[in-house]
């Protein structure tokens, strides 16, 4: 026996430093990122300040002035939350139902509802512009952002919340209402504090995928209702004249989100799945 | 009220704005694939209006099929890239969840480094990658060719083995925006952003898997490979299958990082070319975007089928 543990603790090691060594190698772009952001714009293209150089927060300071960074923030922060309180809105009554009081059809809305996540955006891009820009006149408005975000997360946010829901015993739900308790009630005091949890990390996850959505919120602004997405894809530098600026702005876009999703790797798991692998 | 009605009422609302979202734009798209649709059209001032008297029929599906200049390519570069991202984001996933889904000094840590890429915005990844880690000059791609012909060119001075080394012609770095490899770029980058996906996937999945049924197959004197065969493969099956599926459905409509790139030189999906048709000829970009729709639905339906039916227990 000692000889096979020995075997497997030089094993162990071996492929704890490989683990090790290639998660590093995954985050060295975002680690780059950060660590140029750092940078001054001259320094950031300079092969002998490859690693050593005079730290700055000029590129953090200026991000208002160089790229105008707050505005997008704001209107980044505006729609992703809307469109997240509007999807549970909408959501939370539907997977209720779906989840509580099954009908024969309930497979096939869920699976229709999912079928409309494969619709693609681009084939249905100039008529979203003519409707909303001519006919509703809604173009760029932070409400049609929120409504667009909305609805391509509704899916996902029904699907998850429904996986959710189901696993709470029905009988709870039940008792409320031998008890007499109105569907409003029973949502609000029974459903929600028990499967809170779950509502909690759909709700990250949905606001996850407002941030870095990048087809309609670049496609559906121009100035009043663009997103961050819109800022970085609209300054993809010229030449990498600006590395230092660029890093610093992108840092700022992508950071506080991939803290939120460190927050919420387990349930991405069932949101991008749609409760397929728990 | 009924005991069926409430409930009813409840998914009404959900059901009624995605049947909205999803049907009103499609039939406009549709009616626009029929008819001669033209913005800028200076010749035929008509055809700058949508109007049923520019009635074309299957006009623009011939067009887009048979004489616009890079349909066919735009389909087969969006199978290409998507083909490409998927293999090696599953082979990557299996192997790197193998690797983690084990105990050992800091694996929380490992594994929060690892997930980071997929919460970075699509515009975020192009512009990193595209600028400053593939730029053939500036890039760190620039720097590391650079200071490797550096060290040759410091050997060639060497006694001995510098007429070895000045043999060695100077590497010239890979640009990633030419018209050839613009869509290697948008692979590497879009299979960095998506393999930590598939590794939470496959791990979570691992997870799961029987030890009971492990530890047995080991009494019974099964080697590693053979454990990992008929035991570990079959129980991943559903993951992969899951895996390609919901990638193919983001995949397919790529665009920031297709746009980031090279916007779309030498490098267009079937999305990126809708979009340029948009500018202008909207009969040709509501035709191709019918096809993109069958397009979806055919990899949709195939997938649905593999995995849709599992879904619900």
């Amino acid at each position: 026996m000692a000889t096979v543990s020995q075997k497997s603790r030089f094993g162990g090691a071996f492929w704890t430093i490989l683990a090790w060594v290639i998660a590093l190698i995954f985050f060295f772009p975002i680690f780059w990122m950060i660590f140029t952001s750092f940078k001054t714009d001259a320094d950031a293209v300079k092969p002998e300040f490859l690693f050593t150089f005079t730290p700055t927060l000029d590129n953090y300071l200026n991000m208002t002035d160089n790229y105008d960074y707050w505005r997008f923030a704001i209107n980044s922060v505006i729609t992703s939350t809307f469109a997240t309180l509007l999807a549970l809105v909408v959501g939370i009554p539907a997977a209720y139902a779906m989840a509580f009081d099954p009908s024969r059809h309930t497979k096939d809305i869920l699976m229709w509802m999912l079928s409309t996540k494969m619709l693609p955006a681009a084939a249905v891009l100039y008529p979203m512009t003519f409707l909303t820009k001519n006919f509703l006149g809604i173009f760029d408005t932070h409400f049609l952002i929120i409504v667009v975000l909305c609805l391509i997360n509704l899916p996902i946010v029904i699907w998850m919340l429904f996986t959710y829901f189901k696993e709470i015993p029905k009988e709870i739900i039940e008792a409320g209402k031998m008890d007499g308790v109105s569907t409003w009630g029973e949502i609000k005091d029974i459903l929600i504090p028990l499967a809170w949890g779950g509502v909690a990390s759909t709700a990250l996850l949905t606001f996850i995928f407002c941030w870095n959505e990048a087809y309609w919120t670049v496609r559906l602004t121009t100035t009043e209702a663009a997103t961050l997405s819109k800022l970085i894809e609209g300054n993809r530098a010229p030449e990498g004249l600006f590395f230092g600026r660029l890093s610093a702005v992108s840092t700022a876009a992508v950071g506080p989100i991939i803290i939120l999703g460190w927050f919420c790797q387990k349930q991405l798991v069932r949101g991008l799945t749609f409760g397929a692998v728990k | 009220m009924s005991k069926r009605t409430l409930p009813r009422l409840l998914q009404t609302p959900a059901v009624i704005l995605l049947l909205l979202w999803m049907l009103v734009p499609l039939s406009m798209t549709l009616y626009f694939s029929f008819i001669r649709y033209v913005l800028n059209s200076t010749r035929r001032p008509e055809w700058t209006t949508p109007s049923l008297s520019n009635w074309r029929g299957f006009g623009n599906y011939e067009y887009v099929l048979f004489h616009a200049k890079d349909f066919w390519f735009a389909v087969q570069n969006s199978l290409f890239i998507v083909g490409s991202i998927l293999v090696l984001t599953v082979i990557f996933g299996l192997a790197l969840a193998m690797l983690v889904n084990r105990s050992f000094p800091g694996r929380g840590i490992v594994r929060v480094l690892l997930i980071s890429p997929f919460f970075v915005m699509p515009a975020v990844n192009a512009v990193l990658w595209i600028n400053m880690i593939l730029d053939p000059v500036l890039g760190l791609n620039g720097l590391a060719v650079e200071g490797i012909n550096h060290i040759i060119h410091g050997l060639k001075n060497f006694p001995l083995i510098g007429s070895f080394f000045s043999m060695w012609p100077d590497i010239v770095p890979m640009s990633f925006r030419a018209t050839q490899t613009s869509a290697y770029a948008v692979i590497i980058m879009v299979t960095w952003q998506w393999t930590p996906f598939a590794v939470l996937i496959f791990m979570t999945s691992l997870q799961s898997e029987d030890e009971s049924q492990k530890e047995a197959a080991i009494l019974d004197g099964a080697n590693a490979w053979s454990r990992f065969r008929n035991l570990t493969v079959p129980h991943l099956a559903r993951p992969i299958a899951i895996v390609v599926m919901i990638q193919s459905i983001f995949h397919l409509s790529l665009y920031a990082e297709i746009e980031i790139v090279s916007r779309g030189n030498g490098n267009k999906n079937l999305p990126y070319l809708i979009g340029e048709f948009t500018s202008n000829n909207i009969g040709a970009a509501s035709a191709a975007g019918i096809f993109a729709v069958i397009l979806a639905n055919i990899v949709a339906i195939f997938l649905l089928r593999m995995v849709g039916k599992s879904m619900m227990d």
